[in-house]
């Protein structure tokens, strides 16, 4: 009798509907996964293999696996300095960020009401703005004896002679530091909003002053918002090529502005993949840098195993 | 409380760099609106008069417009595309019961750590091998490439935030799971669909990092249009332009502080 109370069993016609409705299994995600596996990493592999042949014609030469581009780019002593520039931009960049994110984001946590919304849109809208709206207003503020300061500074009389700051590398630093903003200010809003008030005040009750509570006890704390903020910042700044092309004047390169050029204005498109490629892995290994620094300054937060 | 000398400096270090940092994220946003009302042919802080010349000038430029139609043509398409691959796939990473689900999140995140060049430049290289050229279709898929990993998270978030015991409850009252899926678990999603909607629309319509490369060199979109007109002229209509883009973009955070809420922006 047990073989009719089996075929009683609700019929198997139904299983394959319920199982999508609930949702349990991977297929939903099917066709995301397809679509960047052909338009995300075949392209990427694409890019990747671009730098190792030689193209005729956008159409990969047969048995044309050549490691003349990258050692010709890697041996370009203009390329390293390029690089150099690139690197050190990001870097300062990205610290002056953090110095004028983390007040901001502090505030924010001790704001209230109104205020903490006003402070919230301030800090969203940018974000929401293209960076060339940003990048032209710098140009309007910086540029020549025309720009907004100069006007301002030379009409009050600070300075009789206009300062040459657009097409500097100022220029670029000041452009990139408040165009990522936002992207060091959300990290920090979020480690330093849900803290744990109780240390402050532990630290206040036993004495310590709150310039020591700040860098001994909320800094130290709100680490991983830093490190994940920096990380984020270096790498869209070192990858920027907009802010150095209209900043820092026609003659001013970084590797992200050659990458930008072999391909769309040179068309050499195997220098190109090679000078990206370049790019990519240095950026990688800066990220992954940051995050190791990151992850050794943090380790006291970890469960001891 | 009493405080140190010491104490109260550092306390107005703080709140001095926090003024300072408030005014370099809205400042400039605020100079370009003012001179964009100026009535003469240059540029001026405050401006000369009032004026508004240079939104005409805008609205009769037919080249100007022609891009902003194809940008607005694109930024839909890109938005679409990625709300219809974009949700079912945060459904599987949130609820799906499978292994390597962490895989999957990376995965599906991981267009977020590639330049919108490399991108750009990608999908180029990755054309010239199907003789596929710049096209409004490239841009729409490229684009979307890097558009997806928004609406992946903005989803997630409130998928993961959702209360299973609803889902326990319709069931209980005698719902299907067809109906519970469609009456109770998608309108929760309705609100972070619309703001990954307005999200995803608002990134594609201004980006210029991968529209430089992949854009259809005859009929570019606004933002590429614009790139070129600010690398040689500096004329008060770009300030025009800028402050409709600043508009629009405070249009799409009012709906997203309509919808998820502005404090989720960042998560």
């Amino acid at each position: 009798m047990s073989d009719v109370t089996l075929d009683a069993l609700p019929p198997r016609r139904f299983s394959w509907r319920r199982r999508i409705l609930e949702g349990g299994g991977l297929w939903p995600a099917v066709p995301a996964l397809v679509y960047l596996a052909v338009f995300l990493v075949a392209p990427i592999v694409t890019l990747l293999g671009f730098g190792f042949v030689t193209l005729d014609r956008g159409q990969v030469a047969d048995g044309s696996f050549t490691l003349e581009h990258m050692t010709g780019v890697l041996t370009d002593p203009l390329v390293w300095r390029l690089t150099w520039r690139s690197f050190w931009v990001a870097v300062v960049a990205t610290t002056l960020t953090l110095f004028l994110a983390y007040p901001v984001a502090y505030a924010f946590s001790h704001l209230q009401g109104i205020w903490r919304t006003l402070l919230l849109v301030a800090i969203i809208s940018p974000l929401l703005t293209s960076a060339l709206v940003r990048a032209y207003a710098w140009i309007v503020i910086l540029g020549g004896r025309r720009g907004l300061l100069n006007q301002t500074l030379l009409s009050t009389g600070i300075i009789d002679q206009p300062l040459q700051i657009l097409n500097t590398s100022m220029a670029v630093l000041i452009g990139m530091t408040q165009i990522h903003l936002p992207f060091m200010i959300l990290p920090l809003l979020a480690v330093l909003a849900e803290r744990d008030r109780r240390f402050e005040e532990a630290s206040l009750n036993l004495g310590a002053g709150q310039v020591a509570t700040f860098f001994k006890v909320v800094v130290p704390m709100s680490l991983p918002g830093i490190v994940a903020g920096f990380a984020l910042v270096f790498a869209v700044s070192y990858t920027n090529f907009i802010i150095p092309q209209l900043l820092g004047g026609g003659n001013y390169s970084t590797l992200a502005v050659q990458v930008y050029e072999q391909t769309i204005v040179v068309l050499d498109w195997s220098r190109g993949a090679a000078l990206a490629t370049l790019l990519l892995g240095s950026c990688f290994l800066m990220i992954l840098l940051i995050t190791a620094v990151g992850a050794h300054l943090t380790r006291w937060s970890e469960v001891p195993k | 409380m009493t405080q140190s000398l010491f104490d109260r400096i550092g306390k107005a270090v703080l709140i001095g760099l926090a003024c300072l940092s408030i005014l370099l994220l809205v400042g400039p946003s605020l100079i370009v609106i003012a001179i964009s009302f100026e009535p003469r042919g240059y540029i001026a802080f405050p401006p000369s008069g009032f004026s508004m010349h240079w939104y005409g000038e805008v609205f009769q430029n037919r080249q100007l417009m022609d891009a902003f139609l194809t940008s607005l043509r694109v930024a839909g398409l890109v938005m679409l595309v990625c709300l219809a691959l974009g949700i079912p796939a945060a459904f599987a990473a949130i609820r799906g019961r499978f292994g390597g689900k962490s895989a999957l999140n990376a995965f599906l995140l991981s267009p977020q750590m590639m330049p919108g060049m490399v991108i750009g430049i990608a999908t180029l290289f990755f054309g010239a091998y199907f003789a596929w050229r710049q096209s409004d279709l490239m841009l729409v898929v490229s684009l979307s490439v890097f558009c997806l990993p928004f609406v992946v998270r903005i989803v997630m978030a409130r998928l993961a935030a959702l209360d299973p015991g609803l889902d326990e409850a319709s069931a209980n009252l005698g719902a299907g799971r067809a109906q519970t899926f469609f009456r109770i678990t998608l309108p929760q999603l309705a609100p972070s669909a619309i703001a990954a909607a307005a999200f995803t629309f608002i990134e594609a319509f201004d980006n210029v990092t991968v529209a430089l490369f992949t854009s259809d060199v005859r009929a570019r979109p606004l933002p590429v249009e614009l790139y070129y007109l600010v690398q040689f002229e500096s004329t008060p209509m770009i300030a025009a332009i800028s402050a409709l883009q600043i508009g629009f973009s405070l249009i799409v955070l009012v709906i997203l502080a309509r919808t998820i809420g502005l404090d989720r922006i960042g998560r």
